[in-house]
Protein backbone atom coordinates (compact mmCIF):
# COMPACT_ATOMS: atom_id res chain seq x y z
CA UNK A 1 0.00 0.00 0.00
CA UNK A 2 1.46 3.61 -0.80
CA UNK A 3 0.77 6.50 0.12
CA UNK A 4 2.55 8.60 -2.15
CA UNK A 5 3.49 7.73 -5.55
CA UNK A 6 5.49 10.10 -7.54
CA UNK A 7 6.77 9.15 -11.45
CA UNK A 8 8.72 11.42 -13.40
CA UNK A 9 8.33 14.33 -11.85
CA UNK A 10 10.45 17.33 -13.32
CA UNK A 11 9.87 21.08 -11.47
CA UNK A 12 10.92 24.40 -12.75
CA UNK A 13 10.88 27.60 -11.06
CA UNK A 14 10.49 30.05 -13.97
CA UNK A 15 14.07 28.81 -15.99
CA UNK A 16 15.59 26.67 -13.11
CA UNK A 17 15.15 22.90 -13.09
CA UNK A 18 14.59 22.17 -9.73
CA UNK A 19 13.52 18.57 -9.69
CA UNK A 20 14.60 16.20 -12.08
CA UNK A 21 12.67 13.24 -13.77
CA UNK A 22 11.90 12.20 -9.73
CA UNK A 23 10.31 8.41 -9.05
CA UNK A 24 9.82 7.92 -5.72
CA UNK A 25 7.07 5.59 -3.76
CA UNK A 26 6.48 5.84 -0.72
CA UNK A 27 4.46 3.37 1.60
CA UNK A 28 1.65 3.92 4.16
CA UNK A 29 2.61 4.28 7.90
CA UNK A 30 6.19 4.02 7.39
CA UNK A 31 8.95 7.05 8.35
CA UNK A 32 10.26 7.92 4.68
CA UNK A 33 13.03 10.07 4.94
CA UNK A 34 14.57 12.54 1.87
CA UNK A 35 17.90 12.96 2.56
CA UNK A 36 20.05 15.46 0.53
CA UNK A 37 22.29 18.22 0.92
CA UNK A 38 21.20 22.09 0.57
CA UNK A 39 19.67 22.95 -2.44
CA UNK A 40 19.34 19.84 -3.76
CA UNK A 41 15.24 20.19 -4.10
CA UNK A 42 14.14 18.12 -1.08
CA UNK A 43 11.80 21.26 0.64
CA UNK A 44 10.45 21.86 -3.31
CA UNK A 45 9.30 18.14 -3.13
CA UNK A 46 7.65 18.40 0.37
CA UNK A 47 5.50 20.98 -0.83
CA UNK A 48 4.95 18.95 -4.64
CA UNK A 49 3.07 16.71 -1.83
CA UNK A 50 0.31 19.06 -0.73
CA UNK A 51 0.35 21.54 -3.66
CA UNK A 52 1.90 24.73 -1.64
CA UNK A 53 4.05 24.43 -4.58
CA UNK A 54 1.75 26.21 -6.13
CA UNK A 55 2.38 29.63 -3.87
CA UNK A 56 5.46 29.84 -5.83
CA UNK A 57 5.91 32.82 -8.50
CA UNK A 58 6.40 30.83 -11.98
CA UNK A 59 6.48 27.64 -11.17
CA UNK A 60 5.47 24.84 -13.73
CA UNK A 61 5.49 20.80 -12.61
CA UNK A 62 5.52 18.06 -14.46
CA UNK A 63 4.85 14.18 -14.39
CA UNK A 64 2.32 11.96 -11.93
CA UNK A 65 2.36 12.71 -8.21
CA UNK A 66 -0.57 10.21 -7.07
CA UNK A 67 -1.13 10.90 -3.33
CA UNK A 68 -3.71 9.19 -0.99
CA UNK A 69 -4.76 7.06 -4.36
CA UNK A 70 -5.64 10.54 -5.93
CA UNK A 71 -4.07 12.72 -8.90
CA UNK A 72 -2.56 15.71 -6.58
CA UNK A 73 -1.61 17.68 -9.45
CA UNK A 74 -5.14 17.67 -10.73
CA UNK A 75 -7.05 17.66 -6.94
CA UNK A 76 -8.38 20.20 -5.37
CA UNK A 77 -5.48 21.52 -3.44
CA UNK A 78 -7.43 22.85 -0.04
CA UNK A 79 -9.16 19.25 -0.03
CA UNK A 80 -5.84 17.38 -0.40
CA UNK A 81 -4.09 19.71 2.74
CA UNK A 82 -6.52 18.71 5.05
CA UNK A 83 -5.33 15.36 4.41
CA UNK A 84 -1.79 16.14 4.60
CA UNK A 85 0.10 17.57 7.53
CA UNK A 86 3.23 19.56 7.93
CA UNK A 87 5.84 20.99 10.14
CA UNK A 88 8.15 23.69 8.68
CA UNK A 89 11.96 24.18 9.63
CA UNK A 90 10.75 26.98 11.49
CA UNK A 91 8.20 26.70 14.07
CA UNK A 92 5.32 28.67 12.79
CA UNK A 93 2.26 28.77 15.47
CA UNK A 94 0.06 31.30 15.30
CA UNK A 95 1.11 33.88 17.01
CA UNK A 96 -2.04 35.36 17.96
CA UNK A 97 -3.76 32.23 19.19
CA UNK A 98 -2.92 30.17 22.35
CA UNK A 99 -1.34 27.01 22.98
CA UNK A 100 -4.97 25.41 23.16
CA UNK A 101 -6.74 27.08 20.24
CA UNK A 102 -3.46 26.77 17.93
CA UNK A 103 -4.24 23.08 18.40
CA UNK A 104 -8.12 23.24 18.19
CA UNK A 105 -8.42 25.30 15.41
CA UNK A 106 -6.87 22.80 12.49
CA UNK A 107 -9.64 20.38 14.48
CA UNK A 108 -11.88 22.73 14.01
CA UNK A 109 -11.77 23.93 10.58
CA UNK A 110 -11.42 20.43 9.35
CA UNK A 111 -14.11 19.21 10.94
CA UNK A 112 -12.29 16.77 13.03
CA UNK A 113 -14.28 17.77 16.62
CA UNK A 114 -17.59 19.13 16.48
CA UNK A 115 -18.24 19.17 20.28
CA UNK A 116 -16.24 21.51 23.05
CA UNK A 117 -15.56 18.12 24.66
CA UNK A 118 -14.07 16.02 21.06
CA UNK A 119 -12.13 19.21 20.79
CA UNK A 120 -11.01 19.02 24.15
CA UNK A 121 -10.16 15.63 23.46
CA UNK A 122 -8.02 16.12 20.61
CA UNK A 123 -6.10 18.44 21.98
CA UNK A 124 -4.79 16.53 24.78
CA UNK A 125 -4.10 13.85 22.34
CA UNK A 126 -2.35 15.79 19.74
CA UNK A 127 0.16 17.45 22.07
CA UNK A 128 0.43 14.57 23.98
CA UNK A 129 1.58 12.84 20.94
CA UNK A 130 3.88 15.88 20.04
CA UNK A 131 5.45 15.07 23.95
CA UNK A 132 4.71 18.88 24.93
CA UNK A 133 1.09 17.91 27.32
CA UNK A 134 2.73 17.88 30.28
CA UNK A 135 4.92 21.00 29.48
CA UNK A 136 1.74 22.94 29.01
CA UNK A 137 -1.12 21.13 30.46
CA UNK A 138 -1.36 24.29 33.33
CA UNK A 139 -0.80 26.99 30.50
CA UNK A 140 -3.15 25.84 27.86
CA UNK A 141 -4.02 29.84 27.55
CA UNK A 142 -0.38 31.20 26.95
CA UNK A 143 0.61 32.39 23.98
CA UNK A 144 3.25 30.63 21.75
CA UNK A 145 5.88 33.55 22.44
CA UNK A 146 5.63 32.68 25.51
CA UNK A 147 7.10 28.67 24.85
CA UNK A 148 10.46 27.82 24.19
CA UNK A 149 11.96 27.03 20.48
CA UNK A 150 11.85 23.54 20.68
CA UNK A 151 8.51 23.61 22.28
CA UNK A 152 7.15 26.05 20.03
CA UNK A 153 7.73 23.12 17.13
CA UNK A 154 6.37 20.59 19.23
CA UNK A 155 3.25 22.80 19.43
CA UNK A 156 3.04 22.76 15.62
CA UNK A 157 3.51 18.91 15.29
CA UNK A 158 0.60 19.08 17.89
CA UNK A 159 -1.45 21.56 15.08
CA UNK A 160 -0.71 19.15 12.19
CA UNK A 161 -1.93 16.13 14.23
CA UNK A 162 -5.01 17.57 15.18
CA UNK A 163 -6.14 17.45 11.39
CA UNK A 164 -5.65 13.85 12.01
CA UNK A 165 -3.73 13.78 8.32
CA UNK A 166 -2.95 10.43 6.76
CA UNK A 167 0.22 12.13 5.49
CA UNK A 168 2.81 14.21 8.25
CA UNK A 169 5.27 16.13 6.45
CA UNK A 170 8.29 17.08 8.14
CA UNK A 171 10.71 19.54 6.72
CA UNK A 172 14.01 19.50 8.61
CA UNK A 173 11.80 19.70 11.90
CA UNK A 174 14.90 19.97 14.42
CA UNK A 175 17.22 22.10 12.26
CA UNK A 176 16.30 24.96 14.48
CA UNK A 177 16.08 23.86 18.24
CA UNK A 178 18.21 22.26 20.89
CA UNK A 179 19.36 18.70 21.22
CA UNK A 180 16.72 17.81 23.91
CA UNK A 181 13.82 19.26 22.04
CA UNK A 182 14.79 17.48 18.75
CA UNK A 183 15.39 13.83 20.34
CA UNK A 184 11.61 14.24 21.91
CA UNK A 185 10.66 15.53 18.52
CA UNK A 186 11.94 12.27 17.16
CA UNK A 187 10.48 10.02 19.45
CA UNK A 188 7.14 11.92 18.36
CA UNK A 189 7.90 10.99 15.19
CA UNK A 190 8.53 7.23 15.77
CA UNK A 191 5.90 6.46 17.59
CA UNK A 192 3.08 8.35 14.98
CA UNK A 193 3.94 5.88 12.20
CA UNK A 194 1.27 3.24 13.19
CA UNK A 195 -1.48 6.52 12.51
CA UNK A 196 0.04 8.43 10.02
CA UNK A 197 2.70 8.01 7.04
CA UNK A 198 5.25 10.59 7.86
CA UNK A 199 7.69 12.10 5.49
CA UNK A 200 10.60 13.72 6.60
CA UNK A 201 13.41 15.90 5.05
CA UNK A 202 16.94 16.04 6.91
CA UNK A 203 20.15 16.48 6.01
CA UNK A 204 21.21 14.70 9.07
CA UNK A 205 22.78 10.98 8.72
CA UNK A 206 22.60 10.12 12.20
CA UNK A 207 18.81 11.31 12.32
CA UNK A 208 17.45 9.20 9.16
CA UNK A 209 19.42 6.48 11.39
CA UNK A 210 17.80 6.99 14.12
CA UNK A 211 14.07 7.46 12.70
CA UNK A 212 14.08 6.12 8.95
CA UNK A 213 12.66 3.09 7.49
CA UNK A 214 12.61 4.07 4.34
CA UNK A 215 15.74 6.59 2.31
CA UNK A 216 15.10 8.24 -0.74
CA UNK A 217 19.06 10.48 -1.26
CA UNK A 218 18.07 13.84 -3.32
CA UNK A 219 21.07 15.36 -5.15
CA UNK A 220 20.97 18.53 -7.41
CA UNK A 221 17.53 17.29 -8.39
CA UNK A 222 17.46 13.76 -8.83
CA UNK A 223 17.14 10.68 -6.56
CA UNK A 224 20.39 9.23 -6.48
CA UNK A 225 19.22 6.28 -4.42
CA UNK A 226 16.22 4.89 -2.31
CA UNK A 227 15.42 1.62 -0.44
CA UNK A 228 15.22 0.44 3.15
CA UNK A 229 16.89 2.51 5.78
CA UNK A 230 18.88 -0.49 6.49
CA UNK A 231 20.39 -1.20 2.94
CA UNK A 232 21.28 1.84 2.40
CA UNK A 233 23.49 2.72 5.31
CA UNK A 234 25.27 -0.84 5.33
CA UNK A 235 25.38 -1.40 1.75
CA UNK A 236 24.91 2.73 0.03
CA UNK A 237 25.60 2.04 -3.60
CA UNK A 238 26.79 5.51 -4.80
CA UNK A 239 29.31 8.06 -3.75
CA UNK A 240 27.07 10.64 -3.48
CA UNK A 241 25.39 8.47 -0.52
CA UNK A 242 28.83 7.35 1.03
CA UNK A 243 29.63 10.70 1.10
CA UNK A 244 26.50 11.97 2.26
CA UNK A 245 26.33 9.35 5.22
CA UNK A 246 29.97 10.01 6.10
CA UNK A 247 28.81 13.86 6.95
CA UNK A 248 30.65 14.85 3.55
CA UNK A 249 28.05 16.95 2.41
CA UNK B 1 40.11 53.94 20.69
CA UNK B 2 37.08 53.03 23.24
CA UNK B 3 36.30 56.72 24.43
CA UNK B 4 36.30 57.58 20.81
CA UNK B 5 33.85 55.11 20.33
CA UNK B 6 32.13 56.68 23.37
CA UNK B 7 31.46 59.85 22.68
CA UNK B 8 30.22 59.05 19.56
CA UNK B 9 27.53 57.21 20.93
CA UNK B 10 26.96 60.02 23.27
CA UNK B 11 26.72 62.31 20.37
CA UNK B 12 24.58 60.14 18.32
CA UNK B 13 21.93 59.65 21.67
CA UNK B 14 21.85 63.50 22.05
CA UNK B 15 21.46 63.95 18.76
CA UNK B 16 18.55 61.47 18.17
CA UNK B 17 16.99 62.90 21.57
CA UNK B 18 17.31 66.71 19.94
CA UNK B 19 15.83 65.58 16.62
CA UNK B 20 13.11 63.97 18.56
CA UNK B 21 11.99 66.94 21.01
CA UNK B 22 12.13 69.25 17.62
CA UNK B 23 9.86 66.68 15.63
CA UNK B 24 7.50 66.82 18.46
CA UNK B 25 7.70 70.32 19.93
CA UNK B 26 5.27 71.79 17.05
CA UNK B 27 2.48 68.64 17.50
CA UNK B 28 2.76 69.41 21.32
CA UNK B 29 2.61 73.07 20.72
CA UNK B 30 -0.54 72.72 18.76
CA UNK B 31 -2.38 70.78 21.52
CA UNK B 32 -1.62 72.86 24.00
CA UNK B 33 -2.85 76.21 21.82
CA UNK B 34 -5.80 73.87 21.48
CA UNK B 35 -6.75 72.92 24.94
CA UNK B 36 -5.93 76.24 26.54
CA UNK B 37 -7.89 78.47 24.16
CA UNK B 38 -10.70 75.78 23.86
CA UNK B 39 -11.35 73.74 26.91
CA UNK B 40 -12.08 77.35 28.71
CA UNK B 41 -15.00 77.91 25.73
CA UNK B 42 -16.52 74.19 26.17
CA UNK B 43 -16.25 74.66 30.52
CA UNK B 44 -17.96 78.19 30.00
CA UNK B 45 -20.70 77.18 27.59
CA UNK B 46 -21.22 73.87 30.04
CA UNK B 47 -23.52 71.04 28.43
CA UNK B 48 -25.05 73.32 26.23
CA UNK B 49 -21.98 73.52 24.13
CA UNK B 50 -23.28 70.01 22.88
CA UNK B 51 -26.59 70.88 22.82
CA UNK B 52 -27.57 74.64 21.33
CA UNK B 53 -27.40 76.17 18.36
CA UNK B 54 -24.65 78.42 17.55
CA UNK B 55 -24.64 82.01 18.91
CA UNK B 56 -25.39 85.16 16.55
CA UNK B 57 -22.49 87.27 15.96
CA UNK B 58 -23.92 89.60 18.98
CA UNK B 59 -25.06 87.19 21.41
CA UNK B 60 -23.15 87.66 24.52
CA UNK B 61 -23.34 83.24 24.98
CA UNK B 62 -21.35 81.36 23.61
CA UNK B 63 -24.01 78.76 22.78
CA UNK B 64 -23.14 75.55 21.40
CA UNK B 65 -22.44 73.31 18.29
CA UNK B 66 -24.82 70.94 17.95
CA UNK B 67 -25.93 71.50 14.38
CA UNK B 68 -21.95 71.16 13.85
CA UNK B 69 -21.64 67.77 16.04
CA UNK B 70 -24.49 65.82 14.67
CA UNK B 71 -23.44 66.51 11.22
CA UNK B 72 -19.95 65.34 12.14
CA UNK B 73 -21.36 61.75 13.65
CA UNK B 74 -23.78 61.40 11.01
CA UNK B 75 -21.00 61.83 7.75
CA UNK B 76 -18.47 59.48 9.69
CA UNK B 77 -21.19 57.29 10.54
CA UNK B 78 -21.48 56.43 6.42
CA UNK B 79 -17.92 57.31 5.59
CA UNK B 80 -15.91 55.41 8.29
CA UNK B 81 -17.04 51.47 7.90
CA UNK B 82 -17.90 52.47 4.02
CA UNK B 83 -13.58 53.78 3.43
CA UNK B 84 -12.85 50.89 5.77
CA UNK B 85 -14.79 47.69 4.37
CA UNK B 86 -13.82 49.15 0.75
CA UNK B 87 -10.37 49.64 2.25
CA UNK B 88 -9.88 45.96 3.43
CA UNK B 89 -11.60 44.49 0.68
CA UNK B 90 -8.87 46.20 -2.08
CA UNK B 91 -6.17 45.67 0.91
CA UNK B 92 -7.22 41.59 0.48
CA UNK B 93 -7.65 41.52 -3.28
CA UNK B 94 -4.31 43.42 -3.97
CA UNK B 95 -2.00 41.62 -1.60
CA UNK B 96 -3.43 37.81 -2.15
CA UNK B 97 -3.79 38.23 -6.13
CA UNK B 98 -1.22 40.82 -6.66
CA UNK B 99 -0.94 39.79 -10.59
CA UNK B 100 -4.55 40.42 -11.34
CA UNK B 101 -5.08 43.03 -13.59
CA UNK B 102 -8.02 43.60 -11.44
CA UNK B 103 -5.08 44.30 -8.56
CA UNK B 104 -3.54 46.30 -10.62
CA UNK B 105 -6.47 48.64 -11.60
CA UNK B 106 -7.30 48.83 -7.73
CA UNK B 107 -3.86 49.86 -6.66
CA UNK B 108 -3.29 52.67 -9.54
CA UNK B 109 -6.63 53.92 -8.65
CA UNK B 110 -6.54 54.43 -5.06
CA UNK B 111 -2.77 55.47 -5.25
CA UNK B 112 -3.84 57.79 -7.97
CA UNK B 113 -6.57 58.91 -5.95
CA UNK B 114 -4.11 60.12 -2.82
CA UNK B 115 -2.78 62.89 -4.85
CA UNK B 116 -6.18 64.10 -6.16
CA UNK B 117 -6.07 67.62 -3.98
CA UNK B 118 -9.81 66.79 -1.63
CA UNK B 119 -11.33 69.87 -3.53
CA UNK B 120 -11.25 68.82 -6.86
CA UNK B 121 -13.23 65.63 -4.81
CA UNK B 122 -15.58 67.92 -3.39
CA UNK B 123 -16.51 69.34 -6.52
CA UNK B 124 -17.02 66.03 -8.75
CA UNK B 125 -19.05 65.17 -5.99
CA UNK B 126 -21.53 68.53 -6.19
CA UNK B 127 -21.51 67.85 -9.89
CA UNK B 128 -22.73 64.10 -9.78
CA UNK B 129 -24.52 64.28 -6.40
CA UNK B 130 -25.54 67.45 -5.51
CA UNK B 131 -26.52 69.23 -8.41
CA UNK B 132 -28.94 65.87 -9.87
CA UNK B 133 -30.15 65.75 -6.11
CA UNK B 134 -30.87 69.75 -5.99
CA UNK B 135 -29.43 70.08 -2.35
CA UNK B 136 -26.55 69.57 -0.14
CA UNK B 137 -26.18 66.21 1.66
CA UNK B 138 -25.30 64.09 4.45
CA UNK B 139 -25.11 61.76 1.96
CA UNK B 140 -23.04 63.58 -0.64
CA UNK B 141 -20.55 64.35 1.96
CA UNK B 142 -19.84 61.19 3.28
CA UNK B 143 -19.54 59.98 -0.57
CA UNK B 144 -16.76 62.85 -1.01
CA UNK B 145 -15.35 61.53 2.76
CA UNK B 146 -15.09 57.84 1.70
CA UNK B 147 -13.25 58.95 -1.39
CA UNK B 148 -10.65 61.12 0.45
CA UNK B 149 -10.26 58.14 2.94
CA UNK B 150 -9.73 54.88 0.51
CA UNK B 151 -6.23 55.85 -0.38
CA UNK B 152 -5.84 55.92 3.62
CA UNK B 153 -7.29 52.58 4.54
CA UNK B 154 -6.24 50.83 1.49
CA UNK B 155 -2.30 51.40 1.85
CA UNK B 156 -2.62 51.20 5.83
CA UNK B 157 -4.54 47.88 5.39
CA UNK B 158 -2.13 46.58 2.73
CA UNK B 159 0.78 47.27 4.60
CA UNK B 160 -0.29 45.62 7.70
CA UNK B 161 -1.38 42.28 5.67
CA UNK B 162 2.23 42.56 3.74
CA UNK B 163 3.74 42.92 7.22
CA UNK B 164 2.85 39.27 8.09
CA UNK B 165 5.51 36.76 7.92
CA UNK B 166 5.11 34.46 4.96
CA UNK B 167 5.28 31.42 7.33
CA UNK B 168 2.10 32.01 8.96
CA UNK B 169 0.57 32.18 5.65
CA UNK B 170 2.48 28.73 4.59
CA UNK B 171 1.21 27.12 7.89
CA UNK B 172 -2.39 28.51 7.08
CA UNK B 173 -2.83 27.08 4.07
CA UNK B 174 -1.07 23.58 5.14
CA UNK B 175 -3.83 23.14 7.53
CA UNK B 176 -6.43 23.29 4.69
CA UNK B 177 -7.40 26.28 5.22
CA UNK B 178 -9.30 28.49 1.82
CA UNK B 179 -7.46 31.95 1.14
CA UNK B 180 -10.66 33.75 3.17
CA UNK B 181 -9.73 31.95 6.05
CA UNK B 182 -6.19 32.41 5.52
CA UNK B 183 -6.89 36.09 5.46
CA UNK B 184 -9.61 36.40 8.41
CA UNK B 185 -8.30 33.66 11.16
CA UNK B 186 -4.61 34.45 10.67
CA UNK B 187 -3.27 37.77 8.86
CA UNK B 188 -5.72 39.95 10.08
CA UNK B 189 -5.85 38.81 13.44
CA UNK B 190 -2.13 38.84 13.69
CA UNK B 191 -1.37 42.63 12.19
CA UNK B 192 -4.46 43.85 13.84
CA UNK B 193 -2.84 46.76 15.90
CA UNK B 194 -1.50 47.78 12.58
CA UNK B 195 -4.75 47.74 11.33
CA UNK B 196 -6.58 49.20 13.87
CA UNK B 197 -3.87 52.00 13.91
CA UNK B 198 -5.12 52.82 9.91
CA UNK B 199 -8.42 52.79 10.69
CA UNK B 200 -8.00 55.22 13.66
CA UNK B 201 -5.78 57.77 11.43
CA UNK B 202 -8.58 57.59 8.89
CA UNK B 203 -10.95 58.12 11.01
CA UNK B 204 -9.36 61.04 12.19
CA UNK B 205 -8.88 62.29 8.90
CA UNK B 206 -12.37 61.59 7.96
CA UNK B 207 -13.46 63.90 11.15
CA UNK B 208 -10.84 66.17 10.59
CA UNK B 209 -11.21 66.75 7.06
CA UNK B 210 -12.95 70.48 5.60
CA UNK B 211 -12.53 71.10 1.60
CA UNK B 212 -13.92 67.52 0.80
CA UNK B 213 -17.10 69.14 2.39
CA UNK B 214 -17.44 72.69 1.13
CA UNK B 215 -19.42 72.02 -1.70
CA UNK B 216 -21.42 68.60 -0.55
CA UNK B 217 -22.52 69.31 3.15
CA UNK B 218 -24.13 72.64 2.87
CA UNK B 219 -23.83 74.48 5.94
CA UNK B 220 -27.37 73.72 7.64
CA UNK B 221 -26.39 75.34 11.48
CA UNK B 222 -30.34 76.10 11.87
CA UNK B 223 -30.81 73.05 13.42
CA UNK B 224 -29.69 69.24 14.28
CA UNK B 225 -30.45 67.36 10.78
CA UNK B 226 -30.78 63.78 11.18
CA UNK B 227 -31.97 63.03 7.29
CA UNK B 228 -29.43 61.34 5.15
CA UNK B 229 -30.60 63.81 2.05
CA UNK B 230 -30.58 67.23 3.53
CA UNK B 231 -28.10 69.60 3.92
CA UNK B 232 -26.09 69.32 7.39
CA UNK B 233 -22.82 70.84 9.09
CA UNK B 234 -19.29 69.29 10.35
CA UNK B 235 -17.23 70.40 12.94
CA UNK B 236 -14.29 71.59 10.57
CA UNK B 237 -16.54 73.50 8.41
CA UNK B 238 -18.31 75.46 11.65
CA UNK B 239 -14.31 76.03 12.77
CA UNK B 240 -13.33 77.34 9.42
CA UNK B 241 -16.45 79.68 8.92
CA UNK B 242 -15.93 80.92 12.11
CA UNK B 243 -11.99 81.11 12.74
CA UNK B 244 -12.57 83.48 9.39
CA UNK B 245 -15.15 85.48 10.58
CA UNK B 246 -14.73 89.24 12.33
CA UNK B 247 -16.79 87.95 15.35
CA UNK B 248 -15.23 87.44 18.74
CA UNK B 249 -17.61 85.01 19.68
CA UNK B 250 -17.41 82.64 16.64
CA UNK B 251 -13.33 82.73 17.06
CA UNK B 252 -14.42 81.46 20.88
CA UNK B 253 -16.46 79.16 19.50
CA UNK B 254 -14.00 77.80 17.04
CA UNK B 255 -11.68 77.24 19.74
CA UNK B 256 -13.94 75.34 21.74
CA UNK B 257 -14.74 72.99 18.67
CA UNK B 258 -11.72 72.39 17.89
CA UNK B 259 -10.66 71.26 21.11
CA UNK B 260 -13.49 69.06 21.46
CA UNK B 261 -12.34 67.36 17.91
CA UNK B 262 -8.91 67.01 19.32
CA UNK B 263 -10.43 65.85 22.69
CA UNK B 264 -12.20 63.19 20.48
CA UNK B 265 -9.16 62.00 19.10
CA UNK B 266 -7.58 61.63 22.03
CA UNK B 267 -10.06 59.44 23.32
CA UNK B 268 -10.43 57.12 20.45
CA UNK B 269 -6.84 56.73 20.10
CA UNK B 270 -6.41 55.77 23.93
CA UNK B 271 -9.23 53.05 23.88
CA UNK B 272 -8.31 51.62 21.00
CA UNK B 273 -4.41 51.53 22.18
CA UNK B 274 -5.93 50.12 25.42
CA UNK B 275 -8.53 47.48 23.93
CA UNK B 276 -5.98 46.52 21.04
CA UNK B 277 -3.69 44.09 22.08
CA UNK B 278 -0.53 43.95 19.79
CA UNK B 279 0.74 40.63 18.76
CA UNK B 280 3.83 39.23 20.01
CA UNK B 281 5.82 37.40 17.22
Amino acid sequence: MLAVEIEHLNVYIRHAHILKNVTLRIPKNTVFVIMGPSGSGKTTLLKVINRLIDFTEGVRVEGVVRVLDIDALKADPYELRKRIGMVFQTPNPFPHLTIYENVAIAAKLNGVARSKRELDEIVRWALEKAMLWDEVKHRLHAYPHQLSGGQRQRLCLARALAMKPEILLLDEPTANIDPINARKLEEAIVSLKDEVTVVMVTHSPHQAARVADYIAVLYDGRVVEQGPAQQLFLRPSTEITQKLLRGEM
Amino acid sequence: MYSGRRLKEALFTVTIITLSVAAIAPVLHIVYTVLVNGVSVIVKAGLRFFTDLPPTPGSAEVGGIAPAIAGTILITAIAFPLSVVLGLFSAILTTEFPKNPLSLLVDTIARSLASVPTIAISMVIYTVIVVPMRSFSALASALALTIVALPYTYTYFSAALRSVPAMYREAAFSLGMSRWDTVTRVLIPISRRIIAAGALTTLARIMGETAALLFTAGRFRGGVAISLTAPVDAIPLLIFDYILSPYEIWHEVAWGASALLLLSYLAIFMSVKLMVKEVKL
